[in-house]
């Protein structure tokens, strides 16, 4: 009875909660109140995915759903935002029957890292996809290694564990256990002879503290890595992009499979294998998979473009408090070649306050703008100040940066004078500060 | 004049930006107009203190601070007598933690420190994190800073910090926080704090060219960004004291 309550009022808070625009983790939130078990207690699918890690993992949610739609399997996941259990009972109770049946063939889950064994208290799911684990939001997850332990108690072990063989923390998620299924990224003409960026995660080994060794890197940390000490190593992979041109967007997986990218960056290939992995594991066939993958573009915004003055620009979504999600933008603006100017926002890193914590500013590698191609960078938002200080240090000449802390400013002068690509390095929150402003592309 | 930094453990004891309190130190002495070389130790170094102005090691997470406090253990005896003998130290974050006479992880299991101050920490699994608004007796300035650590501190006789108007000290809300004694600074506060405050940087730099037998200058180069971000921090923490500050 108080099943079929916490369902109903589930259901009635979301259509409500539609009509006026709320989000979605609320009606979740009123069912697990009504019936803190409710989860325990629903029929779910025979297929439950769960994708966790610090980045990635709304894009390979989408795409996962992507794929085993195209395969005929109907799909339901919790969209980005709610992604602790509130957000997740949402997504489950709305698509159940009063009697707790769950409709769908797939139940498929984007999980927060952090509270994820607080979701899985009720069920587990089949298969457990982790992206990477690395330094984000650290101001709140404390660092990497806290997150393995937070995340760890969420793994059971009959879950088949989708992992990625290049990163060397959360890859020790496998250890111990042989249901897991291996995804990564062989050497291509993209990787480096060593790991990249300011700091290096990957210097020491996770598990006993012994030097590690790279064959290759393919960003920051994420390679082919060895302990030296324990000699424990990436593991052979399952699934692995054996080829890999970025300039022409060409993509091969298991020498076989041959995939054309609509978004060029290192970051969409391990999205991409992850999703593979999971659904080639799920039963779909390599060839309706790739025909998914082929030319996907991403429905989650993370780029926009947009017009201004005489430029054409693009924002590229990073995360503030996340090196690695600007590492990879600033690779990206580096890589594409074009002579342009580039803006990075600082305006809020968190809703509530104002912080002290800028320490993430000095674990990216602003280094990457001292490039040919770029013209001009100009730092903008409430924290240009601490951007400033930070880019004293970096090895960009002086005259090649300046600093504008008023956004609508740096939009007036960026839309007066010139014809140059703009590139805008922001997060989510500050996004719209600079975007409202121009002249959006659909 | 030529300086020399020993920085502990980089790529070990490395989150939270923590080699950038080395970075904007060697930059203002190199304003100075000093040479500054900053040796890199790596455990299994042989490390050469007599060589030093100053020693450095940032923060790291709980399993690498106890990789490397297994190295920086074979030092203790001469980081000691360093210590006594006037050798500016910062020892940052989880780095600070070390210095104490012991550290008992989440676990309970207690592993001795180098027994260079008098304290013990005491590791949780809750963590600690927030903003710092605080006060030093070494200058008028309030020192910012944030706070992320899962160690509780007792018994640190001499703290750096002391008083907080705002976040969380060595074992209490609004409790003094850090360490201090001689030349041997240590703060669990991340910014990183040199970063985030000119006056504190100044300071230490002070301390290490006195030693040197150098006269620290009446007024220092002034990095007008790193003057306004400290300005912007200050103003607004201060704002969110409750008045107190």
């Amino acid at each position: 009875m108080r099943k079929m309550l916490a369902i109903l009022a589930c259901k009635l808070g979301y259509f409500v909660g539609k009509l006026v625009g709320k989000g979605s983790s609320l009606p979740g939130k009123l069912a697990l109140k009504l019936c803190p078990d409710i989860l325990g207690q629903v029929k779910l699918p025979s297929t439950v995915i769960a994708v966790s890690g610090s980045n990635g993992k709304t894009s390979t949610v989408e795409m996962i759903a992507a794929i085993l739609r195209a395969d005929g399997q109907t799909v339901i996941y919790n969209k980005e935002g709610s992604n602790q259990i509130e957000g997740v009972a949402t997504t489950i109770l709305t698509n159940a029957t009063l009697s707790g049946k769950v409709r769908a063939d797939v139940l498929l889950m984007e999980s927060d890292e952090r509270y994820a064994a607080r979701t899985f208290r009720f069920f587990r799911p089949t298969h457990f996809v982790i992206t990477n684990l690395y330094r984000d939001q650290l101001t709140r997850n404390g660092h990497p290694e806290s997150v393995y332990d937070a995340l760890r108690p969420a793994l059971s072990p009959e879950t088949e564990l989708v992992l990625n063989a290049d990163d060397p923390l959360s890859s020790c998620f496998g250890i111990g256990r042989d249901n897991v299924t291996w995804f990564g990224l062989d050497r291509c003409s993209y990787s480096v002879p060593t790991p990249t960026g300011v700091y290096h995660d990957g210097a020491y080994c996770p598990v006993c503290g012994g030097v590690m060794e790279y064959a290759h890197a393919h960003y920051n940390h994420i390679g082919a890595w060895r302990c030296t000490a324990c000699g424990r190593e990436r593991p052979h992979t399952q699934y692995a992009a054996t080829a890999l041109d970025l300039q022409k967007g060409v993509l091969t997986i298991d020498n076989a499979v041959t995939v054309q990218l609509a978004f060029r960056s290192i970051y969409n290939v391990y999205n991409i294998l992850a999703a593979y992995a999971v659904c080639r594991r799920c039963g779909v066939s390599a060839d309706t998979a790739a025909g998914v993958i082929g030319n996907y573009v991403l429905k989650n915004g993370r780029m926009q473009t947009f017009r201004l003055g005489g430029h054409h620009g693009t924002l590229l979504t990073s995360k503030h408090e996340n090196s690695i999600a600007y590492d990879t933008n600033l690779r990206y603006v580096q890589d594409c070649g074009t002579a342009c100017v580039v803006v990075v926002i600082v305006d809020a890193v968190s809703r509530k306050y104002f912080t002290s914590e800028t320490s993430w500013l000095w674990d990216i590698d602003f280094d990457r703008l001292d490039s040919p191609n770029v013209k001009r960078v100009i730092l903008s938002g409430r924290y240009c100040n601490d951007l400033a200080e930070r880019f004293t240090y970096s090895s960009l000449p002086a005259d090649k940066w300046e600093v504008v802390e008023e956004i609508p400013a740096a939009v007036e002068e960026l839309k007066a004078s010139g014809d140059d690509e703009i590139y805008v390095l922001t997060c989510f929150s500050d996004r719209d500060k600079f975007l409202t402003l121009t002249e959006r592309e659909a | 004049m030529n300086l020399t930094i020993l920085h502990f453990y980089p790529d070990l004891m490395n989150l939270y930006g923590s080699y950038a309190n080395v970075t904007v130190l060697s930059g203002l002495l190199q304003r100075l107009g000093h040479a500054v070389e900053i040796r890199n130790v790596v455990p299994g170094d042989g490390v050469r203190f007599a060589d030093a102005d100053f020693v450095y090691m940032g923060a790291g997470t709980e399993r690498r601070q106890k990789f490397a406090l297994s190295d920086f253990r074979r030092h203790a005896d001469e980081i000691k007598a360093a210590a006594s003998d006037g050798l500016t130290m910062l020892f940052a974050g989880t780095a600070m933690e070390l210095l104490g006479e012991s550290v008992t992880d989440a676990d309970g299991n207690t592993i001795p420190g180098i027994a260079l101050a008098p304290f013990q920490t005491a590791q949780h699994a809750k963590r600690v994190v927030g903003d710092v608004y605080a006060h030093t007796e070494l200058f008028p300035e309030a020192v910012v800073g944030f706070m992320n650590k899962c160690g509780i501190v007792s018994g640190a006789d001499s703290p750096l910090l002391s008083a907080l108007d705002m976040g969380f000290g060595n074992e209490a809300e609004h409790g003094a926080e850090g360490w201090h004694k001689h030349n041997v600074y240590a703060s669990e506060l991340t910014g990183p704090l040199l970063v985030k405050n000119p006056k504190l940087l100044e300071h230490v730099a002070a301390a290490l060219l006195s030693r040197k037998g150098l006269t620290p200058p009446d007024a220092y180069p002034v990095d007008a960004w790193a003057r306004r971000g400290y300005d912007v921090t200050a103003r607004e923490l201060a704002a969110r004291t409750g008045g107190k500050a």
